[in-house]
């Protein structure tokens, strides 16, 4: 291997490489590739972890596996496939979650590098805490599309994964799902939660509990037992879902007052419509309406006798799973024409459902082939040279195609998990917050803890230990103790991460408005109040900027850092005030709608979603591409919107024919 | 009621194979790839690097041309050859472990030397959409790029040498229709709509319409309304807003129009927050860029033959079209931005503009269809299809016409202005690629590499430096090359490293990729990447 080869490597770099053990969590597109470039290199002492299974969708790029293989876990088909090549290493695969608490600090210290080739938020944020607490040098990369980066991370040393806050994914509020949607995803999210609530393990209703007749009456049966009653009949749930529904929903007057959106009933002759043949029409062309309710009952239909097939109660949605995904773009379609909003093509519903984002083989292989180059300089320590570097998609003017960072960055001094054992402010109503949602909401999901633990004066509030028995889930904040203005410690054990909270009580009116919001301090709370106060004042100059950084109204809350409120404030005064050239202009109306349209997952949904997102950040300013919805992927998307319009008329035509 | 089946079995696997990649070149790309058959020469770390990248997402087939054994070297650097094959073809072995990634890809071996090949069997060469090559000698690229320029196959001579590695694309003429732009205007023609569209714009009043009706104005109605009237208040029929007041009168008359409640606060109305935010571009005067007039001109047009590529006969009759019924302007692209607007109003809308998008391109495939029967060509040589999707994208055509490679290499005297310039640039990474030459010619007078016998390294160092000096002064160039950069390079000894191979293969498979799918511009025309400093720079050779 390269490492015996004279003259590349000095002496002492050649036994750093022998000698050295190094974890390697993921085994997808990236991970495959380092393993590779790992094993090439000389390195004998590897560890990889990954908690998926191969899809037939990873074999485009992950070139261990093949079609054999699809269906096994990642991690062993990764090493067994590697050993075939080089027999003489040393790979422990484990399939496995990372924040499994069996892979604590014990684990963490056998290494002397960490790599993430991860593609969830979660986890990052986990391994960075572990690498942060054994003090181990950390490579972090991503990629996305054409574009990539590849981050090094170490204690002290340079800034950690979450020394500035990443955009969040969009997550939109209940009510609009349920009953004022506005734009496709509205619709395809909420086909999402139907798929759930009637063949899965849902706790969103989107559809309503149904009066039946029984012996000596009437009883009100949940939208799932009803379906099961009826066998999944496709023309009674069609009838139920897009009409009783929606006549119900008109019923509550008060929901479309003064409205712009209010749904339309679709044509009753539509429940008797003759089967519409849709086989023909191409993924990546618009259904009819008609063609959307037989693609309907046929993939209720089918689902109903995988449901039959399998011995599981509940079936887990799946974007790879044909006939769910015919589910999903059929009824989100039909949901789509009562609410006048246009319809989506297979192809782009997938997108949007499953939070795809492109992936190829070639911008794995730069980055991994990156990764190792700054493997080799972490392991000789010499860290000022492992700046964060990007991959663009195009070259830059000086014709680059990678673009480094000038120096490694420092920590970020207010960050709460490297540096400060800060307290954040956590506003909320303490009324009506309880303590699951803390736990599950803030705790684990925005602060991405896995086994936190509170106490207040000696009471435990919430435990990580499984044998604690903790009754306090039901109660709100106040009832647990937890008035405005009192602070609480959180300490997770495994990842040896602790954080002061402190409680400020905000009522909460409307349904949407969020259910909590995260602050660095007071001040940024005040902060950004200002900021709502100044986009009232002005309410029609340009919002879109702010709207996308922190008016998110999700139901899980928003981060806000105080460089991103003045910067927000910033540029939507420059717009007032300042002509924008016209490619801006349409670059930012193009990214908005980018951004509006794919994320969607992580706030608003407990589907899960394997893929995940190959998440990645570039820290050239505007184009903040943290959730992975890049500028390829908005070009992508607005192409598709493009092509659309020709599908019309192609469908349009074929009918005419 | 069937089960549905909504595609073949074969057609659904592929589309859930390359679902990742489809996302971003689309089925046409995704043909092309299939349909391409790229031809490496030597089967290097880096050679297989690239092929790897090619085959995973699906190209047709691949050939490889390597007429050398495996050595241990080859087994240290190479993901695709063993170690228990050391001795065996090279070619033979790479292609084998290479065809294992993806079934749908054939692979080809030929066992002999290039220059051999080139001398007996040189439309070999016309059978491959691609030709790739790694570690050649100054002679075989010299050949290989005079045959391929003649047979407007594209070229890309790629190094990997101790941290530093380099790529060379050679492309005669390259065409592109689709080139994703990253930033580009909707083809909206406010500015002179065509009559069925100002028919359209004038059946509303905006007044007029109830509260329900008025929030579900497309905005381009609310753009073209204030747009007339700011030119009836200005007294000019055919202003459009350039400057920032101008535009800004016109937000303002915008917002002025957004209705009331009775308390006097706005009603919400995004369609006119759309417009108003849309004004900054959607004025744009409807024209042709530089670049298309340019192509609209070209002097491939003059003369079309029987052997004119499909794409300029395109070109002649959208040319043709400009100039006749186009009125100057080119076709109209047909595709709306979405906006907040009732279904009706906005398909009615989306409906003019598609219609006249395909009566547009109708007349182009017309003149298409003549023009084909002028050159005596069969009239499906170009379909409906095409021209549709070739006007579509009429905005973005682009016409590469590159370098020959060859001609770098038996240029005499003044040394290209690129080289020249970029030596003035202390960080450029010219230095590399001029080291990268040098090494090429101590090879050919040395019949080794610098450094490659371990013995050899010190003596080695004062001969490359003299190799260097001597191209440098064949190009007229005054310059010296870092002492220790010629040091490292010798202390490499020609040795290839795994993982900057890997990278340097990523970048050349990316090229490779643009130039089979005709999307995306390709890098013009060269790349130097640098893995000690994490840098990499191109420059037009
Ligand atoms: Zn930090």
């Amino acid at each position: 291997m390269a490492a015996t080869i004279a003259g590349v490597f000095k002496p002492e770099v050649q036994n750093l490489i022998i000698n050295s053990k190094i974890l390697l969590v993921g085994s997808g597109g990236i991970g495959c590739e380092v393993l590779k470039n790992l094993v090439m290199l000389g390195f004998c002492n590897i560890e990889v972890i990954d908690l998926d299974t191969i899809e037939v969708s990873n074999l485009n790029r992950q070139f261990l596996f093949n079609k054999e293989s699809v269906g096994k876990p990642k991690s062993h088909v990764a090493k067994t496939s590697v050993l075939k090549f080089n027999p003489n290493v040393n790979i422990t695969s484990h399939f496995g979650d990372i924040t499994d608490n069996k892979y604590g600090v014990a684990f963490f210290n056998k290494f002397k590098l960490v790599i993430n080739a991860l593609d969830n938020k979660k986890a990052r944020s986990h391994v960075n805490r572990m690498c942060l607490s054994c003090e181990i040098p950390l490579i972090e990369s991503g990629t996305m599309g054409y574009q990539g980066q590849v981050e090094f991370i170490l204690k002290g040393v340079s800034m950690c994964f979450e020394c500035n806050a990443r955009s969040e994914p969009k997550s939109y509020p209940m009510c609009t799902i349920r009953n004022t949607p506005r734009e496709p995803i509205h619709c395809i999210i909420w086909a999402k939660y139907l798929f759930s609530q009637l063949f899965g393990n849902s706790d969103e209703d989107v559809s309503m509990e149904q009066k039946e007749e029984v012996e000596g009456g009437y009883e009100k049966l949940s939208a799932r037992n009803w379906a099961i009653k009826n066998e999944y009949n496709p023309k009674k749930l069609f009838k139920k879902i897009f009409f009783d529904d929606i006549i119900y929903l008109l019923g509550m007057s008060h929901l479309y007052e003064g409205r712009i959106i209010k749904p339309v009933l679709l044509d009753e002759s539509l429940l008797e419509q003759e089967y519409c043949e849709y086989n023909h029409v191409p993924d990546n062309k618009i259904l009819t309406l008609e063609q959307s309710i037989s693609m309907f009952s046929d993939s209720v239909t089918a689902i109903k006798e995988k449901l039959g097939e399998s011995n599981a109660e509940c079936l887990t949605w799946d974007k790879d799973d044909d006939n769910f995904m015919s589910f999903v773009v059929s009824c989100s379609n039909i949901r789509s024409a009562i609410f006048n909003i246009p319809f989506k093509s297979y192809f782009d519903i997938k997108s949007m459902a499953g939070n795809i984002i492109p992936a190829i083989a070639t911008a794995n292989a730069m980055v991994a082939g990156q990764i190792v180059i700054h493997a080799l300089r972490i392991l000789q320590k010499k860290y000022d040279r492992c700046q964060n570097v990007f991959l663009r998609s195009m070259p830059n003017h000086k014709g680059g195609l990678l673009v480094k960072d000038k120096d490694v960055l420092k920590p970020n001094p207010k960050c709460n998990v490297c540096i400060s054992d800060g307290e954040i402010l956590l506003v909320t109503d303490t009324h009506k917050f309880t303590i699951r949602q803390l736990e599950e909401l803030v705790l684990k999901k925005k602060l991405n803890m896995v086994a936190p633990d509170v106490q207040i004066d000696d009471r435990v509030i919430i435990s990580s230990d499984a044998d604690d028995e903790v009754n306090m889930y039901d109660l709100t904040l106040l009832e647990a103790g937890l008035k405005d203005r009192s602070t609480f410690e959180v300490d997770d054990g495994l990842q040896s991460f602790i954080i002061k909270i402190k409680v400020h009580h905000q009522e909460k009116y409307e349904e949407e408005e969020p259910d909590f919001e995260i602050f660095n301090n007071m001040n940024e709370f005040n902060a950004a109040n200002e900021i709502n106060k100044y986009m009232e004042l002005n309410e029609n100059d340009d919002d879109c900027v702010i709207e996308e950084k922190t008016v998110d109204s999700s139901g899980s809350g928003v981060c806000v850092n105080n460089e991103d409120i003045k910067e927000a404030v910033m540029v939507s005064k420059k717009e007032v005030t300042e002509e924008i050239s016209n490619e801006e202009g349409t670059e930012e109306i193009s990214n908005k709608e980018g951004t509006e349209e794919i994320s969607n997952e992580e706030g608003t949904e407990e589907i899960s979603n394997k893929e995940g997102i190959e998440e990645i950040s570039n820290k050239e300013g505007a184009k903040d591409i943290t959730n992975g919805e890049g500028a390829e992927e908005i070009l992508a998307i607005k192409r598709k919107a493009a092509e659309e319009i020709e599908d019309i008329n192609d469908v349009k035509k074929s009918r005419v024919d | 009621m069937a089960v549905p089946s909504p595609k073949s079995p074969e057609q659904s696997e592929r589309s859930r194979k390359y679902d990742r990649q489809l996302r971003l070149w689309g089925d046409q790309g995704q043909q092309d790839l299939e349909t391409a058959h790229v031809c490496l020469i030597n089967a290097t770390a880096l050679g297989t690097e690239i092929l790897k990248s090619l085959v995973l997402p699906g190209i047709g087939a691949f050939t490889i041309i390597d007429n050398e054994v495996i050595t241990e070297e080859d087994v240290g650097s190479n993901f695709f050859v063993t170690a228990d094959k050391i001795g065996e073809k090279r070619g033979s072995i790479a292609s084998q472990l290479l065809c294992e990634l993806n079934s749908d890809t054939r692979g080809h071996f030929i066992d002999e030397c290039l220059l051999k090949l080139l001398d007996l069997n040189p439309g070999l060469f016309k059978t491959f959409t691609v030709v790739v090559t790694t570690s050649l000698h100054e002679k075989e690229i010299i050949d290989l790029s005079h045959k391929l320029w003649t047979y407007n196959i594209p070229l890309l001579v790629c190094q990997s040498y101790g941290f530093f590695g380099s790529m060379r694309l050679q492309l005669a003429e390259h065409t592109m229709i689709k080139t994703h732009p990253d930033n580009q205007n909707p083809d909206l023609r406010l500015d002179c709509p065509f009559q069925k569209l100002k028919a359209h714009f004038d059946t509303y009043n905006l007044e007029a319409l109830d509260l329900t009706n008025h929030l579900h104005v497309p905005y381009l109605v609310i753009l073209y309304k204030h747009l007339e009237k700011w030119r009836n208040d200005i007294g000019n029929v055919n202003a459009l807003p350039e400057t920032y007041k101008q535009k800004q009168v016109i937000r303002d008359n915008i917002k002025n129009s957004i209705r009331k409640h009775e308390n006097g606060t706005l009603y919400h109305e995004e369609n006119f927050e759309e417009a108003i935010r849309s004004v900054n571009f959607a004025y744009n005067r409807t024209s042709l860029s530089e670049n298309i007039q340019l192509i609209l001109k070209d002097e491939k047009l003059m003369n079309l033959t029987l052997n004119s590529q499909p794409f300029w006969i395109m070109v002649k009759a959208l040319k043709d079209f400009v100039d006749n019924e186009g009125c100057g302007k080119l076709p109209v692209r047909g595709t709306l931005p979405d906006m907040t607007a009732d279904t009706f109003k906005y398909i009615s809308l989306q409906q003019l503009y598609h219609e006249q998008a395909a009566k547009d391109a109708e007349a182009v495939y017309n003149r298409v269809q003549q023009l084909l029967q002028h050159v005596n060509l069969p009239d499906d040589t170009i379909t409906e299809q095409d021209i549709k999707i070739f006007c579509k994208h009429a905005s973005e055509l682009c016409v590469i016409r590159g370098t020959r490679i060859a001609d770098e290499y038996e240029r005499k005297g003044n040394a290209d202005n690129e080289i020249s310039q970029s030596l003035e640039d202390p960080d450029s990474l010219i230095e590399h690629y001029i080291i990268l030459r040098g090494i090429e010619r101590f090879y050919s007078e040395y019949y080794t590499y610098p450094g490659e016998i371990d013995e050899q390294v010190e003596p080695d160092i004062p001969k490359l430096k003299l190799c260097i000096s001597n191209l440098l002064s064949e190009w007229g160039c005054m310059y010296s090359t870092k002492e220790d950069y010629i040091h490292e390079y010798c202390r490499y000894g020609k040795s290839e490293l795994h993982s900057v191979s890997s990278f340097i293969g990523g970048c050349v498979s990316h090229e490779i990729i643009k130039i089979i799918t005709r999307q995306y511009k390709p890098v013009n025309n060269s790349f130097v990447f640098n893995a000690i400093n994490c840098s990499t720079e191109s420059f037009t050779l």
